[in-house]
């Protein structure tokens, strides 16, 4: 290591573990101010908007969350997470939804923010994900940087808690940003169940670590990978979801028209697969998450905070 | 600088043709990366006539050349052929000159013939030796990522420069069968005229061409059916790009590379022996790179390659014609396979795979893989993506 570590970057080249929790730990105070997520009883809160306006829903939601403020500080750098694997049309779920891209890119930018980088490792071929996913059109005008990374574009990282998964390369990008926002899909998945948000980190790591992590325990190597990167907000869209034929699809669609908001990834990953009839029990990857103590997989203990648009 | 000003023109030609040949506008067109081939009509209408199709539009771009040697014969071939201009260019480095060039029969018109008659027949041979489409393939492997198999489809080019330095002159006087062409259309429009005007050819002379020409045609016929029935249907299988004349296809490639360079994501390689003598440097589909940085299979909705071949080798198919046509198909080694055999999550194949053509069936614990072969089409995502090492399912 070469340069001070900043206590403001989370995951400065990856083993500030310590560094990191207490960024994390510092982003739950700062939620305590905030009158929506008032951490009380309750360990976690999530917010849940509901409508069809996908721009009014991120609005409300985000205001209950504590607004943008609590995330988004002039000059940080911003890494965005969406999901932009397939080519798949927004209104075939396979993606994430361009407006909530747009919306969470705009957010930032309005809050000038140094960079917006969406560093995305594609399945398919970004050349046909990137347009048909309409992510190029949201970004039209901001200053977002979406691109696919390259060997060069990564750096590996150590994962201290993982039980597999012990070492994996992330972008650079990723692991230099101030705040990460993971904004997936909420999607069937043949090998992981449901891909939510923290099967989203697949379209972080490398081809090779993501092949290793199919080949040694998808589930765990999931799990394993969250103990290491937390995002401080995580979107999840559930506006439609793929029912079945995911992750690619095209499958069947159910419309819950929901978009949820929290910092607790696994929190939000168990409700979200609620809206698929699934417990943790039923996807591996959450159930071991909050074995692991990532977050909470017991809804009784979420505060569900809604919001209808 | 006396040379320079004589020369500007071919010079200029010369520069043009090799920045079609390496991909000039072809991100904006990607029809552009054809058009110097399809210039040739040896290439656009023999091609067309063998594989007994419209080859689209741009086959029309040969045109222009058929209808020159018509009224003006060989004026391409001194003015704007850039293997013209390159191979006399190498024939000055030969101190002994010209000399040598008169001991060898003038050929040009028919090896032009051979590829005609046998394109008659729907087999075309000697295709691969139209100059534009060897000076585009050594383009085409300057562009590909080096390889042994990427660099040869330069051979040819090379080899007519070899050939050029050693006998001045030799290729464009005696062999080219696109300056064939051009020389028999010349002929013919001689004999048209002479018809109208009623002169005659001196007789003897006459009849000793005529007997000639025609049991030329009758053993290229001969040789042309001959060879398809010999090579067409027992040429062993190897992948080919989407839209292949699977039959055909070694007789049909020109050897061009243009395939090569269209294709996205730089799966199609020349043959270097996997389909036989007949299929040297013919194209063949390579899903499996050791990078894995790249993508690595026939994306389900690109027919790039098979719009810029020349020859119809590769037939102009649509993305929903691509959906419909097998390329190969997907075998599972379970003894391989994550899922089946180590009975861990994994289902990769089934997640890439575009046609839905995984089935996946609960064995143990976890969900098992099993091919469709009804719904395959062999474009390779799984094999691209199978996270197995080595890798569980391939396309045969």
């Amino acid at each position: 290591m070469n340069h001070e570590p900043k206590t403001s970057k989370p995951y400065a080249d990856g083993i500030k573990r310590r560094t990191f929790i207490k960024a994390g730990s510092a982003a739950v105070a700062a939620a305590t101010v905030t009158p929506a997520v008032a951490a009380e009883k309750p360990e976690t809160t999530i917010v849940v908007a509901k409508g069809t306006d996908i721009a009014k829903m991120i609005e409300e939601g985000m205001a209950k969350m504590g607004g943008w403020e609590r995330f988004f500080k002039p000059g940080m750098k911003v890494a965005i997470k969406p999901n932009l694997a397939w080519k798949s049309k927004p209104e075939q779920g396979g993606n994430t939804h361009p407006d909530i891209l747009r919306a969470v890119v705009q957010a930032a930018q309005s809050r000038k923010v140094k960079q917006i980088t969406i560093p995305e490792n594609t399945c398919q071929p970004e050349k046909e994900t990137f347009p048909t996913s309409g992510a190029i059109d949201a970004l039209k005008g901001t200053k977002a940087k979406l691109y696919r990374p390259k060997p060069a574009d990564y750096r590996e990282v150590e994962i201290p808690k993982g039980k597999i998964c012990k070492k994996a390369k992330v972008p650079k990008d990723i692991l230099e940003a101030d705040c990460v926002v993971n904004i997936p899909v909420a999607k069937h998945h043949g090998g992981a169940t449901l891909s939510i948000s923290m099967k989203n980190w697949m379209g972080s790591v490398d081809n090779n670590s993501r092949r290793g992590w199919h080949r040694e325990g998808l589930h765990q190597c999931i799990a394993d990978f969250s103990t290491f990167l937390k995002p401080s907000l995580v979107i999840i869209d559930a506006t439609r979801i793929m029912l079945n034929k995911g992750p690619q699809g095209p499958g069947d669609l159910a419309h819950p028209h929901e978009i949820i908001f929290a910092t607790d990834p696994v929190a939000a990953d168990t409700y979200a697969a609620s809206l698929f009839g699934k417990k943790p029990s039923d996807v591996p990857h959450i159930k071991i998450a909050a074995e692991m103590g990532i977050g909470c997989a017991d809804l009784s203990k979420v505060k569900v905070v809604r919001v209808e648009v | 600088m006396n040379w320079l000003r004589r020369n500007i023109w071919r010079l200029l030609t010369l520069v043009a043709s090799a920045a079609f040949a390496l991909g000039f506008a072809s991100e904006r067109f990607p029809d552009a990366i054809s058009f110097l081939t399809r210039l040739s009509p040896v290439l656009s209408f023999l091609g067309a006539l063998s594989a007994r199709a419209w080859l689209g539009w741009a086959m029309l771009l040969g045109v222009p050349l058929l209808v020159l040697s018509f009224f003006k014969g060989r004026v391409f071939c001194w003015r704007i052929c850039p293997v013209g201009f390159v191979t006399e260019t190498a024939g000055r480095l030969n101190p002994r000159g010209k000399t040598l060039l008169r001991r060898i029969p003038v050929l040009n018109k028919t090896v032009f013939m051979v590829i005609a008659v046998t394109a008659a027949c729907g087999y075309p041979l000697f295709i691969w030796l139209d100059p534009l489409c060897m000076f585009n393939g050594f383009f085409a492997a300057l562009r590909m990522p080096f390889t042994v198999a990427s660099a040869t489809t330069g051979i040819a080019f090379v080899t007519v420069l070899a050939i050029s330095v050693l006998v001045p002159n030799v290729w464009c006087h005696r062999l080219c069968p696109l300056g064939g062409m051009q020389e028999s259309m010349s002929l013919i429009a001689g004999m048209l005229r002479r018809g109208k005007t009623g002169e005659e050819a001196p007789g003897a002379m006459k009849h000793a061409m005529a007997r000639r020409t025609l049991l030329a045609a009758i053993l290229s016929a001969v040789a042309g059916i001959a060879a398809k029935r010999v090579f067409g249907p027992n040429g062993r299988k190897v992948l080919r790009p989407p839209g292949a004349d699977l039959e055909r296809i070694n007789a049909l490639c020109a050897r061009c590379g243009n395939c090569m360079q269209a294709c996205p994501y730089q799966l199609i390689k020349p043959d270097i022996g996997e389909s036989g003598i007949d299929g040297l440097f013919t194209p063949v589909l390579k899903f499996r790179s050791s990078d894995p940085f790249q993508e690595q299979y026939c994306f389900h909705d690109c027919v790039k390659c098979s719009q810029v071949c020349p020859t119809g080798a590769l037939r102009p198919i649509t993305a929903a014609e691509k959906k419909k046509l097998p390329i190969g198909i997907a075998v599972i080694n379970r003894k391989k396979c994550i899922a089946w055999e180590k009975n861990e999550y994994c289902a990769v194949c089934d997640e890439y795979c575009p046609f839905k053509a995984i089935r996946l069936v609960k064995h143990g614990d976890v969900m098992c893989p099993i091919v469709e072969n009804d719904l395959c089409r062999g474009c390779g995502a799984c094999e691209s993506a199978c996270p197995a090492d080595p890798i569980a399912i391939t396309v045969k």
